[in-house]
């Protein structure tokens, strides 16, 4: 048995494959990117060795990229205190409620998620179309003209708008992840809870609140994470603009790359990107080994 | 006593009731306010175009414009597109499927130095964002030649695909006992037909897991296929609605239908593989 299991050629074989793969689709291209962000590289110009010039750039005076992070922060806040809240009261009840509902509803709620994010951004835009949107039509049938305003150019509405997008379209996966969290709380649980007493608000904070609290560490930091990854509907709605209102650090790096052309900035970025998501996840570890312990 | 009780169970009874009913009013309403925007975009698609701009948020379409489904279906290649994502996430689900059962089994299995440290680094793939490898591998595949053909979607979707895959198919064989095999080892089986013949069959409900993930990940994968397609040859679906403009740039109620006609085949999909879909979106967030 161990020989079989031991046999290098065999494990060279099972493992070669996938690992030159990801090697290729992902490591070399991030190594590659950690040479060129020391270079003044441009299209079509040879790339000249600056050092950490670009590095000191980000840090120092590039006030765009700090926007950024600051929007995936304020993104991320809203995803745990607005999102995540809607999403655990709405996993609750589609628990209690029950039979032939309870499948209906959470069939329903996912929907928005299997939808192209290019369809949802698309309807979007039209939805918050001043001349012809639903939302100003909506304001105007509610009497409320003075609301209406052209919501994707206005400075003051554009980043609420990407946000409750964002938002409107991830809440269905949100609410499975939390809804399969209560189910797997143990029966025997809520029989004890039964017994005791423990029923309604109490029940939820006593009980099935610090039950789920593993599940919510998961996805609050899942939540960071992806507020940081945060690119498409941000590049298809309004791609960051107006200015920078609306910018998010993968579009900026994505417009840098293949509108600005300058490449060797554009992955100096992208290296800062991925320590940054790397640092995410060591801290999102160290929150699961304390669960452990 | 017996009366005592009795009421108390009958009150019990009509609180739960009434607490459903509320409940069902919420779901109801909040399903309402969701779906909304979904139903603006499919009642305008059937429309003439002109008619958006009238103050009515829904209207009835009489009759209905069916033609502006035939005009999105040709003028939005919404077939060409659909076939040619269905070839990418095809090729992408078996190999994903194929490269996470082999590195599964030499993770979980097999005996190497290396493996837990090599196991960490494959996981930690699911935390690198795309967007950082869209630059170098724009480059790497205009260097190789490969720029503008399917296998540039291929490449990269496989490679952040395995980790998800690798981290349900290790979970997976953790759990089953390695009695079967060994007895097959005794036999003179060898690892690939073992792997194969004993071990593939028993892993069929982390596969279906892998497959469905793998396709809800890069079904709707907008932003590399933009960043490395330029021909319309391999275009996928997505492209539809993303470059439906042109001749039609005010023709909104077309424009609707190639959203309409864009999201349906995956909801097709969703429609008969909740279930799956449901398990494979929870699974590593439960386990956690």
């Amino acid at each position: 048995m161990h020989k079989v299991l031991g046999d290098k050629r065999t494990i060279f074989f099972l493992v070669f494959p996938g690992i030159f793969l990801m090697f290729a689709g992902i490591l070399f291209p991030i190594l590659m990117s950690g040479y060129l962000s020391l270079t003044d590289m441009q299209d079509g110009s040879v790339a000249v060795f600056v050092g950490l010039k670009n590095y000191i750039k980000i840090f120092t005076s590039d006030k765009t990229f700090w926007v950024s992070i600051f929007h995936a922060l304020i993104l991320g806040v809203s995803l745990i205190l607005i999102q995540h809240p809607i999403c655990i009261t709405f996993a609750l009840m589609l628990d209690k409620i029950g039979g032939k509902a309870e499948k209906i509803f959470r069939i329903l709620f996912f929907v928005p998620c299997v939808i192209s994010v290019v369809v949802t951004s698309k309807m979007w835009i039209n939805i918050l179309n001043p001349t012809f949107g639903l939302m100003n039509k909506l304001l105007a049938l509610l009497g409320l003209e003075s609301f209406q305003r052209n919501w994707l150019s206005d400075p003051k509405t554009v980043l609420g708008c990407v946000m409750f997008i964002i938002m409107w379209q991830g809440f269905g996966y949100g609410m499975l992840i939390y809804y399969a969290g209560i189910k797997g709380i143990s029966n025997d649980v809520v029989e004890a809870c039964k017994i005791d007493g423990a029923i309604g608000i109490k029940k939820f904070f006593y009980v099935t609140f610090p039950m789920l609290l593993p599940v919510v560490k998961v996805s609050v930091t899942l939540a960071m994470i992806s507020a940081l990854k945060q690119m498409e509907s941000v590049y298809l709605i309004t791609d960051g603009g107006p200015g920078d209102k609306s910018q998010f650090i993968a579009n900026y790096l994505y417009q840098q790359a293949f509108r600005g052309f300058k490449y060797g900035y554009a992955n100096a970025i992208s290296v800062v990107f991925v320590i940054i998501c790397l640092v995410a996840t060591g801290l999102y570890n160290k929150f699961i080994k304390v669960e452990d312990i | 006593m017996v009366i005592i009780n009795n009421n108390n169970n009958n009150i019990a009874k009509v609180k739960t009731r009434i607490t459903k009913s509320i409940i069902w009013m919420i779901m109801i309403l909040f399903a309402i306010v969701q779906f909304f925007p979904l139903v603006w975009v499919i009642n305008f698609s059937l429309t003439k175009d002109s008619q958006v701009f009238a103050s009515n948020i829904l209207v009835m379409p009489k009759p209905p414009q069916w033609g502006n489904y035939a005009l999105a279906w040709i003028n939005g290649a919404i077939l060409k597109n659909t076939l040619n994502s269905l070839m990418v996430v095809t090729v992408t689900i078996v190999l994903t499927v194929l490269i996470s059962l082999t590195l599964g089994y030499g993770f979980t299995r097999m005996r190497w130095k290396l493996s837990q440290t090599t196991l960490t680094i494959v996981l930690l793939g699911m935390m690198i964002p795309i967007h950082t490898t869209l630059l170098p591998n724009f480059l790497i595949f205009q260097k190789a030649g490969i720029l503008d053909t399917s296998l540039a979607l291929i490449i990269p979707y496989v490679a952040f695909s395995i980790p998800l895959g690798v981290f349900i198919m290790t979970g997976f064989m953790y759990s089953i006992p390695v009695a079967l095999e060994e007895a097959a080892v005794m036999d003179g089986c060898g690892v690939m037909r073992i792997i194969f013949q004993i071990v593939f069959p028993i892993t069929k409900a982390a596969t279906a897991t892998i497959c469905v993930m793998t396709f809800i990940n890069n079904w709707n994968e907008f932003i590399m296929a933009a960043t490395f397609l330029s021909s319309s040859k391999w275009k996928t679906l997505p492209f539809s609605v993303y470059e439906f403009a042109g001749q039609y740039v005010s023709r909104y109620a077309v424009q609707f239908a190639v959203m309409v006609l864009s999201a349906l085949p995956a909801l097709i999909v969703y429609a008969f593989l909740n279930e799956q879909i449901t398990k494979g979106v929870t699974f590593g967030a439960v386990k956690g």
